[in-house]
């Protein structure tokens, strides 16, 4: 039992950090856009996230020490400020993307207007990290977001043609009426979306928040391994959805409520508040964890005492940080930008700051002095070193991709 | 030239093992990163005396001395945030000190942020639900 419970870190990390608004704006605009031609960019991310997030667990729980520690470690400290800006920046453009997704997700249940909601959104993240334990926090938004298997149910009911969407997902390449930037370009997004820095800053500190030891490794690794391919799923399903309902109609996506249509078409009201209710789940989740991220990324550079499991007053920076994160947000949010555009950019700009932290990550991993004998075996350095390339080459493209493209337009 | 002596210990390099490390109290409690190192027995500018006993690390600075560090120059004596080095027991993957993070000068911003902010917001205090 307790067994079952240990894999709710990783459920959470899959629905509320894998399926954030990031993954159901950029699935949903891919699937309209392209079908289920940019499927294999999501395994490439399941697989990719698998193998970063199982090596910050196993760093995380060998050494007792978490990703920022060790790039300001790594990395000294003008590089790792440099580190430090950029992955803050980013996830704080996460924040502010997610608790939007909150506000939009609570305008779909109510039809009230989402700068309303913002502030009402932006208290609940903060009264849940000021007071929640860590484990209910997780397991909560990690079981309610599993609602988002309606996804995956309506496609089923939508009863699509599926030779024709396997034709799609097994012939990668650009339609005939998108440019071939255009298509990079998305496959960029869908892949930050996919591999979000802040999951392993979260998974990391997490690892440490629950107090992991060597002998939690098997719990880490059962995390991973059935938290993030079940995300995957997710993901491949919400774009399917968008491939089945939305590219025929040519809708474009540009709100949420044209994300949960193909839901609504399938399996009507029903279907439809499982949906907000599962996008409510996992949009708060990872507003929870991008946070908290912003905090564990500031206090580990700077050597403050951090973690939910010291009262707020003995890590009083930490959480000082994360109030400001949220009132960033939401004076960002109040200014009336819609948060999915926001989430547009948020997705392209994890790509780019990917490589900032999986690269000290892959070293440590190889460190005897933080490891031990639980270094990198060879198969995993392997494939460590072609996701490396893969993330570097993706975060060197992403920028002139999007200038070239216009952002996808 | 003499040959360098031998040392007997463990040789620990600052830049290697010490800078950037996180320091922990007694209790295990983060207080600050290692952000610079006073070494004491050597002036800056000065040439060496052949004949004078090594320079030694007497403490770990934090606070200032980090953008210090990034930015060069040196903060004024008067804001330093000094962490005696006889305090630490142990250089490992971290530096463990001795004594409870409370009980150090150089946690006052730590301190006042507590008591002045975040302990005064309803339920700071208390141990999360």
């Amino acid at each position: 039992m307790k067994r079952i419970f240990g894999v709710a870190l990783g459920v959470l990390t899959a629905i509320g950090g894998f399926v954030d608004i990031g993954d159901l704006v950029t699935n949903a605009v891919v699937g309209s856009r392209f079908g289920l031609g940019l499927a294999w960019v999501v395994l490439v991310g399941v697989v990719g996230i698998c193998v970063y997030a199982q090596m910050s667990g196993r760093v995380a729980a060998v050494s007792g020490r978490a990703t920022f520690e060790i790039i300001r470690e790594r990395l000294g400290p003008r590089a790792g400020l440099a580190n430090l800006a950029a992955s803050f920046l980013i996830n704080l453009l996460t924040v502010t993307a997610e608790i939007g997704g909150v506000a939009l997700a609570l305008q779909l249940a109510t039809s009230v207007d989402p700068r309303l909601w913002v502030p009402v959104a932006a208290f609940a993240v903060w009264i849940v990290i000021w007071r929640v334990r860590f484990e209910l926090l997780e397991n909560v938004t990690g079981l309610l977001g599993l609602t988002l298997i309606v996804f995956a149910v309506a496609l089923f009911l939508l009863s699509p043609d599926w030779g024709s969407l396997a034709g799609q997902a097994l012939q990668p390449g650009a339609p005939a009426d998108e440019a071939a930037t255009t298509y990079w370009f998305f496959a960029i997004a869908l892949f930050g979306a996919a591999m979000t820095p802040y999951e392993v800053f979260f998974f990391s500190s997490g690892a440490i928040e629950e107090r992991w030891t060597e002998d939690d490794l098997a719990k880490s690794r059962l995390n991973v391994f059935v938290g993030f391919p079940l995300g995957g799923i997710l993901s491949i399903a919400i774009a399917g959805c968008a491939a089945v309902v939305l590219l025929p109609a040519s809708i474009d996506v540009t709100s949420l409520s044209q994300v949960v249509l193909p839901v609504a078409e399938a399996g009507g009201k029903v279907a439809l508040s499982f949906a907000i209710v599962g996008i409510l789940a996992a949009t708060f989740g990872a507003a929870l964890e991008t946070t908290l991220s912003s905090g564990y990324t500031l206090a580990q550079y700077f050597g403050w005492s951090w973690g939910k499991f010291r009262r707020p007053a003995k890590a009083a920076r930490f959480h000082l940080a994360m109030i400001i994160c949220v009132l960033v947000a939401v004076a960002i949010l109040s200014t009336g930008v819609d948060p999915i555009v926001i989430t547009e950019y948020s997705v392209v700009f994890s790509a780019v700051a990917l490589p900032l932290t999986y690269l000290p990550i892959l070293i440590i991993a190889n460190d005897r002095e933080y490891m031990g004998d639980q270094v990198n075996g060879r198969g995993m350095n392997f494939i460590g070193s072609v996701y490396l390339v893969i993330i570097i080459a993706a975060a060197v493209a992403a920028i002139p991709l999007l200038i070239v493209t216009g952002a996808g337009a | 030239m003499n040959p360098r002596p031998q040392p007997l210990g463990r040789v620990l390099d600052a830049h290697l093992h010490i800078l950037d490390r996180q320091v922990l109290d007694r209790d295990g409690v983060p207080v600050t990163t290692a952000d610079d190192l006073e070494l004491e027995g050597i002036e800056m500018g000065v040439p060496i005396d052949p004949e004078a006993p090594p320079p030694f690390v007497s403490a770990i600075l934090t606070g200032p001395d980090l953008a210090t560090r990034i930015f060069g120059g040196r903060p004024p004596v008067s804001r330093r945030m000094v962490i005696p080095w006889r305090l630490v027991t142990e250089v490992g993957t971290t530096i463990r000190l001795g004594v409870s993070g409370d009980a150090l000068d150089a946690t006052w911003v730590e301190r006042w942020v507590g008591d002045h902010i975040i302990g005064r917001i309803p339920g700071g205090r208390h141990d999360p639900d």
